[in-house]
């Protein structure tokens, strides 16, 4: 068993779907001979050949129709958008046509493709290469939008979601690509989508989480131990559709949640978290719910990226918020 | 010497255009910090540091080209591999040799013992400003909720005054909550009056067993005035006269107060009286005495001037109608025929519930108590 970087847990989940599903292709923006930017499909060409790993031209609208028209015709592409920020001109054809296209047919076709891309400020990286903009893929229908935070994770979900016979928005924390290593078993196996992971169980709070944010938001709570505080860390992992079954159980028994997100205040995914506590944890909350967020701006370059990233000292200020209450 | 090589800085480029130094060779440079600007096609970047450290040689003037991978600075460090960067990316990721600790992560979620309270959210306010304890509040709410009525009830009832704890207090078990719970409803129901009086016992055969003789009198004034060895229901208005006497005798303990019953004492010779009187004393003190034999008492006797007192208003127990205490007797000095003499008396309390019995039927029935304690 090998200790990986999240970054390596995805090429080996594609790697080990390529070598068992024939119909899996790997297709993108320098995924090829380069490897990807990442070097996240490092050695599959190799491995593969030409006819299974696919550099495409500079054309992510082109990228996004022609897995469709692949996924159609009964193969399960595997289509990288380089970063979150170059994946708008798909939006077309990811919104009009893969999310319909079950729908569309009345269930004769599905749309087996995982849209994956590198997302998230943190990297020091010019415009357009920070975005977490998850909430436009987890508002429209049809779409499945999943978020990894730790390599075992990546893996597990990654796999998970390439069998899927419907579209997933994979969506990669480029800040964690390499941030540390995890022994992952190379053994195939799947982890459920649509289901949240309790990372760290508490009492006093519950702290509601996706993506890069669950580093932050696992040593906040760390912190928060030293003062007495305990805190329940759960990462939503599926951000559409959502599992609020475990957000609600959580709820319950703490009676105090702060939804940590990385993606701008308004209208994130938090704010649908908080819109179904209010309506079904009503009577158990001690606290109003809150939310800490990134800012309603775009997301800054390099220099001031680190006071755009919701920080550990904003995450413990919200619980201590929170805790004032009975 | 540690060589950093021109990273690809941004998607493939293959050379950049120095366009300004930031750093000269001598320099100590920190990581992150930014080295050189570069133009590309795309955009012009700052290059920050991947080491800290003494700046050896830059490979290149403003305005030269430089290929994407060539040496682009030499630092002073000491590192016998000088590696080219194998993951070419834009930015900077940050790298660590920290071990990803996941602890044990569960699907779904964390099963949970308790069922916590659930409440409106204005009653839980309510419940926090007032210092209650939202467990202690009974839920009248939909789905089993506790409302802010429910807290303002919950304010208000006489149990809650003491619900709220007196520090150090203990709750009340077995023989002491039962009489704090009789006494309460005794002085809910009862309208009760205390009538005393003294027995002259001047003439009592020393050695006479006074318990027994007590019992005796009680039996002889309760054939005289039945009224007293009754029950009254006040909430039906009915009153039961009883044929047999069921005398209850106040017993004290260390855990409290016991009432056993002898019942049909009318019918129980002196001897039998005694008898039953010791076994009880001792069933009592050894808590074997059986729950039988502590109801059904239709009057009592407390004669508690054994320890001390003279005269009591005792407390009568639902649904009885009359107890008897007795106080101390003492030596006193009486007038006898216009002369003083030395005597001695008992002190008696007869209180009687004034809602099934007359004051004459009262006075009557301690009269016949003296007349029957004053023979020899």
């Amino acid at each position: 068993m090998a200790e990986i970087t999240l970054v390596e847990a995805i090429t080996l989940a594609m790697a080990y779907e390529m070598q068992h599903d024939p119909s899996v292709i790997v297709m993108g923006e320098d995924v090829g001979k380069d490897g990807g930017v990442f070097r996240a499909t490092l050695g599959l060409l190799d491995k593969f050949g030409p006819e299974r790993v696919l550099d495409t031209p500079l054309a992510e609208s082109m990228i996004g129709g022609l897995a469709i028209g692949m996924a159609a015709q009964g193969l399960r592409p595997v289509a990288e958008f380089q970063f979150m920020g170059f994946i708008y001109p798909a939006i077309d054809q990811i919104v009009n046509h893969a999310a319909r296209l079950r729908n569309r047919t009345r269930g004769r076709l599905t749309c087996p493709i995982v849209f994956r891309t590198p997302f998230g400020a943190g990297i020091h990286a010019p415009e357009h290469h920070s975005e977490s903009t998850e909430a436009y893929f987890a508002h429209t229908p049809g779409l499945r939008v999943v978020i990894p935070s730790s390599p075992a994770r990546a893996y597990g979900l990654l796999l998970a979601s390439i069998r899927d016979p419907d579209p997933v928005i994979f969506l990669e924390p480029s800040r964690l690509y390499r941030y540390a290593k995890q022994e992952v078993k190379d053994d195939g196996k799947a982890l459920p989508l649509d289901v949240c992971f309790t990372l760290r169980v508490g009492e006093d709070v519950t702290l509601v989480t996706w993506g890069a944010m669950v580093k932050e938001t696992l040593a906040a709570a760390e912190m928060l131990q030293q003062q007495g505080i305990s805190a329940e860390v759960i990462d939503v992992a599926t951000i559409k559709p959502l599992d609020m079954d475990t957000i609600l159980a959580s709820v319950e028994k703490t009676g105090r949640c702060v939804v940590v997100h990385e993606a701008a205040l308004t209208c994130g995914v938090g704010s649908e978290i908080v819109a179904q506590l209010a309506q079904k944890a009503l009577f158990s909350l001690k606290a109003p719910p809150e939310r800490v967020a990134g800012f309603d701006t775009i997301v800054p370059y390099a220099r001031m990226e680190k006071h755009y990233i919701p920080s550990e000292k904003r995450i413990i200020d919200a619980v201590n918020r929170v805790m004032e209450f009975a | 010497m540690k060589i950093f090589y021109l990273p690809d800085l941004g998607e493939g480029l293959a050379e950049a255009e120095v366009r300004e130094w930031y750093v000269k060779a001598g320099d100590e440079v920190k990581v992150d910090q930014p080295l050189v600007s570069m133009e590309t096609a795309k955009a012009v970047v700052d290059v920050p540091s991947p080491y800290a450290g003494k700046i050896h040689e830059l490979h290149g003037k403003e305005n030269e080209i430089i290929k994407t991978g060539a040496p682009l600075i030499t630092y002073d460090i000491e590192d016998a591999t000088s590696d080219r960067p194998k993951n070419s990316v834009v930015g900077a990721l940050e790298e660590s040799s920290k071990k990803w600790d996941d602890g044990d992560v569960i699907v779904g979620s964390a099963k949970t013992k308790s069922a916590p309270v659930k409440a409106m959210p204005a009653a839980r306010v309510l419940a926090q400003q007032m210092d209650i304890d939202l467990t202690t509040v009974k839920a009248t709410g939909p789905q089993g909720l506790i409302t802010a009525d429910d807290v303002r009830k919950h304010m208000t009832s006489a149990s809650a005054a003491t619900a709220a704890h007196m520090a150090g207090g203990e709750a009340l078990h077995g023989v002491r909550r039962a009489m704090a719970i009789a006494m309460t409803q005794s002085h809910q129901e009862i309208v009760p009056v205390t009538i005393f009086e003294d027995a002259d016992i001047s003439e009592l055969t020393p050695g006479t067993d006074i318990t027994v003789r007590l019992l005796n009198a009680i039996i002889a004034a309760a054939k005289v005035e039945p009224a007293l060895n009754a029950w009254f229901d006040g909430r039906t208005m009915e009153r039961k006269l009883f044929e047999e006497i069921n005398i209850g005798l106040a017993v004290d303990t260390p855990e409290g107060l016991f009432v056993p019953v002898i019942k049909d004492a009318g019918a129980q010779s002196e001897k039998d009286l005694r008898k039953t009187v010791d076994e009880y004393k001792i069933a009592v003190r050894d808590r074997t005495i059986s729950a039988a034999n502590l109801h059904g008492a239709t009057i009592t006797l407390s004669n508690f001037g054994m320890i001390t007192g003279r005269y009591a208003t005792p407390i009568i127990v639902p649904p009885m109608v009359a107890i008897l205490g007795c106080g101390r007797s003492r030596e006193i000095a009486m007038v006898k025929d216009g002369k003083v003499v030395a005597g001695k008396i008992m002190p008696l309390s007869l209180t009687f519930d004034h809602r099934a019995v007359t004051g004459g039927e009262a006075t009557r029935f301690l009269g016949e108590i003296i007349k029957q304690l004053q023979k020899a």
